[in-house]
């Protein structure tokens, strides 16, 4: 029974990696194949270890740990990329409506 | 034309030589003697139960010094060939632009670095037992230091305390490998250490001493180099 449950978790998960690798395939700007290449792994890495869990009760301490690292590590490295990619001025594509980190710069610079 | 005719001269030669190689490749089927020896004799005389770690440090020790010996000149020449130009270009001290990335990555920096340090230091305390050892720690080490850069810029570290400790492990190094040649069989013998319980984590007599050592100098002196990538900033 838990080896059907976990699997069948792992395959969540794995659903979300493959939605994770066509958003980087498929978005039309860097921020958006980001922020696709983040949301969707960080939660299709976290389905599978879990899922790997269930199928071994024994790992989950070590499973927890690697959860905790990935969820420490993933959205920050992104957020730093993101920053860095909008510090050089990477184009954002045409439909973006709403840049708060621009505003935030030119209300400081205007003070 | 005569260059194009010696590129293919030069191309057919190479084509040649590992046509020969590819043609009389025959898979080994069994260890050599020489590899019969380390995996028959090595635990039980050397007592580390990783046994890569037992030829790497202790049967073929004065590589792995030889191997300390490269990585330390190479860090000597980048600081000096850096310390040259730095010294050139300090008079018209441009300043970068160097911004501080954002709280959010320097509050995880501050929460990761312990941890990976901790990560280097187990890598090469637990050289003689898992995977690993003291370059492998050493370079984890070094990454954290990478991490700090990337998130605080204009962090600076304490030059002078990581060339000492450089120094003084390379020292210490040396110093156990001819512990060895006094005490035991030869030059980085392990044995003039007690060997202890074979798999625990104090066990494999200088081994774990020797990794210690490897680790902390691999680690600071890549650090050093880091630094000296970093620092055009002279204050």
């Amino acid at each position: 029974m838990s080896e059907i449950l976990g699997s069948l978790v792992i395959l969540a998960g794995s659903v979300f990696l493959f939605a994770a690798g066509l958003g980087v395939l498929r978005m039309p700007d860097s921020y958006n194949r980001i922020q696709t290449g983040t949301k969707a792994s960080t939660l299709g890495t976290i389905l599978v270890l879990i899922g790997l869990g269930i199928y071994h009760p024994a790992w989950i301490g070590k499973l927890l740990l690697l959860i905790f690292f990935v969820l420490l590590t993933n959205p920050v490295s992104s957020h730093a990329l993101a920053r860095a990619s909008h510090r050089r001025g990477v184009h954002k594509t045409r439909h973006t409506v709403v840049d708060k980190l621009h505003e935030a710069k030119t209300v400081k610079g205007a003070e | 034309m005569i260059k194009r005719l010696f590129i293919f001269l030069v191309l057919f030669l190479f084509a040649a030589m590992f046509y020969d190689l590819a043609d009389n490749y025959q898979e080994s089927t069994e260890l050599s003697s020489l590899a019969t020896r380390y995996v028959d004799k090595g635990p039980d005389e050397l007592g580390a139960a990783n046994l890569v770690t037992s030829v790497v440090v202790t049967y073929r020790g004065l590589d792995t010094l030889g191997e300390v010996t490269v990585l330390f000149l190479s860090a000597a020449v980048v600081g000096l060939l850096l310390g040259l130009m730095e010294k050139q270009a300090g008079n018209q001290s441009q300043k970068q632009d160097k911004t501080e990335s954002s709280e959010l990555v320097q509050t995880t920096v501050q929460y990761l670095l312990p941890i990976i340090f901790l990560l280097g230091a187990y890598i090469f305390l637990n050289g003689h037992l898992t995977p690993g050892g003291g370059f492998q720690g050493g370079a984890v080490i070094a990454s954290g230091i990478v991490l700090l850069f990337l998130a605080l810029p204009y962090a600076r570290l304490r030059h002078a305390l990581l060339s000492v400790l450089e120094s003084l492990s390379g020292f210490a190094y040396v110093l156990v490998g001819i512990f060895g040649l006094v005490l035991a069989g030869g030059f980085l013998d392990n044995r003039f250490l007690p060997l202890g319980t074979y798999g625990e984590l104090l066990s494999a007599g200088a081994i774990p001493l020797i990794y210690i050592f490897i680790g902390l100098k691999v680690g600071t002196e890549l650090s050093v180099v880091l630094e000296h990538f970093k620092s055009d900033q002279q204050d």
